[in-house]
């Protein structure tokens, strides 16, 4: 029998009436970076909460690091690290005195040679005596990512590293990601929601919506699923459905909100069919996309990712937004 | 630890500090030593959160200790049955008493705290439990309020106020008080435990605060009370430290069941807040 790194059977976790994570099927292989993509409320928290014990199971399996979570969750602990999506940190500690508590937390005794080696290999080592908040985010993420690998995890969750980051820091924070995962040979489950990041780091995804798996394998194979692109129309008058169907190579056509989202065959045959039937309707936008992870989430769920973000489920979430509403 | 499960040869490698023991615990010694070690750096690494432990039972000491400055002794002796000094000599046990109630506030805003930044998260991925977390923030908080037993007995004798007698008995009313505020800051942290909101440890501190210090011997005498408050002050933890304290300030010698109560107290707090903390704590 294959032991995974991570397992789930029928993972399910309810908040009251919400059933955030609905009867999750997950196999993580050791040595690998899987990727949880999903809008935001989708269940990849959530996810992390239960395989890593600070939640309870609701009903059904998982375990980690080849520890049953529900039975032995200080064996878990013991062995995964964790970055969060907020970088959380004793700011008032510096870089050294943040990686004494965490090798006491994770009862190590020798660990100041990984702590100064970890250092080193993120670029942090003379600024180990200064205070965390003097630190910028790409330093403060870095020193989050080192406490996580100090007690050598055999797996480290990372829940959306890069969000809020500016493009240089992300890019760089993607490579380091790529060189742990190589050089420590670590298994890597992390979340996002941002596309280009789960095609770009991971070797297999689960696509996540409604606390639900739609769809999983690497973003290549999810990617010659879609046997389609898409076209996003918008016109100055208003066009009805029949007549967006009726154009020869058009297999569906969904509405989203003023636009028409049309999946064809082909966009290079069907687009002169496009100009055709509408030219007197007047285009005022149109968009070609060919297969990516974005179209699989649009094939497969008929949303957009930052669409589906904005159907929050998540109340907490929902009452920030009522709050930023009212100023 | 089998070193199949722990990776990353290409560095060091740190051991875990005993082998451990097939099944869902894991010992807390080493997490016990980090945590507490952190409340204590973040206390004292803040000068304001010293600032403001002293000050409150400081002005008590001056203000309300100056209050009968001119009137005669004798009066004050009839007053308060008991021969003293000065009234701040009466009233330096029942304020360090006083103010034993209030310093668990500081536990559980730093709980608090610590939840809503999410360290409680990075806390609890870690093999550490609850009951852990929950131990040092109470330990943390005591300590916390020793800090307010030399500064004032200082200040006592800035205004005046003569000490003498056996340092046993000083260090049997040093420990009483130890026992009081543990028993506080254990009461506090529990009740607290699945509160996420910065203003329910300033709210619980004023509904306690009041009537346990005025319904307890800390100020005056509790015979001077009507029976209702007799009634409170008789099961009211402060006024056994207050009478323990006065009898070693004021007449030189102690009740030593006065010391039996407060360790009682201190530790019916400590089991029933950590069975409480270790189910209802909340992560964030």
């Amino acid at each position: 029998m294959v032991e995974y790194a991570i397992q789930a059977d029928g993972l399910t976790k309810s908040y009251g009436a919400l059933t955030a994570v609905d009867h999750v099927d997950m196999r993580v292989p050791d040595g690998g970076i899987f990727g949880l993509l999903g809008p935001n409320g989708a269940g990849k928290t959530t996810i992390i909460k239960v395989l890593t014990g600070l939640s309870d199971i609701t009903s059904g399996e998982a375990s980690v690091a080849g520890f049953n979570v529900r039975t032995e969750p200080m064996r878990v602990k013991e062995r995964i690290g964790w970055v969060a999506a907020e970088v959380i940190l004793d700011d008032d500690f510096t870089a050294w005195e943040n990686l004494w508590l965490q090798a006491k937390l994770q009862r190590l005794t020798d660990w100041k040679p990984r702590a100064l080696e970890l250092l080193r290999y993120f670029n942090l080592e003379d600024r180990r005596k200064d205070k965390v908040q003097t630190y910028s985010t790409g330093m403060r993420k870095k020193l989050e990512i080192a406490l996580a690998l100090l007690h050598q995890p055999r797996v480290i969750f990372m829940d959306e590293p890069t969000i809020g980051l500016d493009p240089g820091t992300r890019r760089m924070l993607w490579e380091l990601i790529t060189g742990v995962n190589r050089e420590y040979g670590i298994t890597i489950l992390l979340t996002s929601h941002y596309i280009e990041e789960a095609d770009a780091l991971c070797g297999q995804i689960s696509i996540i919506d409604h606390g639900k798996f739609v769809a999983s394998g690497a973003p290549s194979e999810l990617k010659s699923r879609v046997k389609a692109d898409f076209i996003e129309l918008e016109t100055t008058e208003a066009v009805d459905e029949a007549r967006l169907k009726a154009i020869p190579g058009v297999s569906e056509v969904r509405s989203q909100g003023k636009a028409w989202i049309l999946r064809v065959a082909s966009a290079e045959e069907v687009l002169p069919r496009i100009f055709q039937s509408l030219k007197t309707d007047g285009i005022r936008r149109i968009n070609v996309e060919k297969p990516s992870l974005e179209t699989v989430f649009l094939d497969l769920t008929g949303k957009r990712i930052d669409q589906a973000g904005s159907e929050i489920r998540d109340y907490r979430k929902f009452y920030a937004s009522v709050r930023r509403a009212r100023g | 630890m089998s070193t199949e499960t722990r990776h990353g040869a290409v560095f060091p490698s740190p051991t875990v500090a005993s082998p451990p023991a097939p099944g869902a615990y894991v010992s807390q010694g080493s997490q016990f030593v980090g945590l507490y070690w952190r409340e204590l750096l973040r206390t004292f690494r803040n000068p304001w959160v010293l600032v403001i432990t002293i000050v409150q039972p400081f002005m008590w000491l001056a203000f309300f200790g100056s209050s009968f400055a001119n009137v005669p002794l004798s009066d004050l002796d009839a007053l308060l049955h008991t021969q003293i000094q000065s009234y701040t000599q009466f009233l330096l046990p029942g304020v360090l008493s006083t103010s034993m109630l209030t310093i668990g506030m500081f536990g559980s805003m730093s709980t608090i705290q610590d939840k809503r930044f999410g360290f409680m998260k990075r806390i609890l991925i870690t093999p550490t439990s609850k009951a852990t977390v929950y131990l040092t923030k109470a330990l943390g908080s005591a300590t916390r309020g020793l800090v307010q037993i030399p500064v004032m007995i200082v200040a006592a004798l800035a205004f005046g106020v003569r000490f003498d007698g056996d340092p046993l008995l000083w260090a049997g009313w040093i420990l009483g008080l130890v026992f009081l505020g543990f028993g506080f800051s254990c009461f506090f942290l529990a009740v607290t435990a699945s509160s996420t909101d910065w203003q329910t440890p300033g709210v619980i501190s004023n509904f306690i605060t009041m009537p346990l210090m005025f319904a307890s011997g800390a100020l005056f005498p509790a015979s001077n009370f009507p029976t209702w408050m007799q009634y409170i002050a008789k099961f009211n933890p402060v006024s056994y430290s207050a009478l323990f304290g006065r009898g070693i300030v004021v007449q030189g010698t102690a009740d030593w069941l006065y010391l039996g109560y407060l360790a009682l107290f201190a530790l019916i707090m400590l089991v029933a807040g950590t069975l409480v903390a270790s189910r209802y704590l909340k992560i964030e």
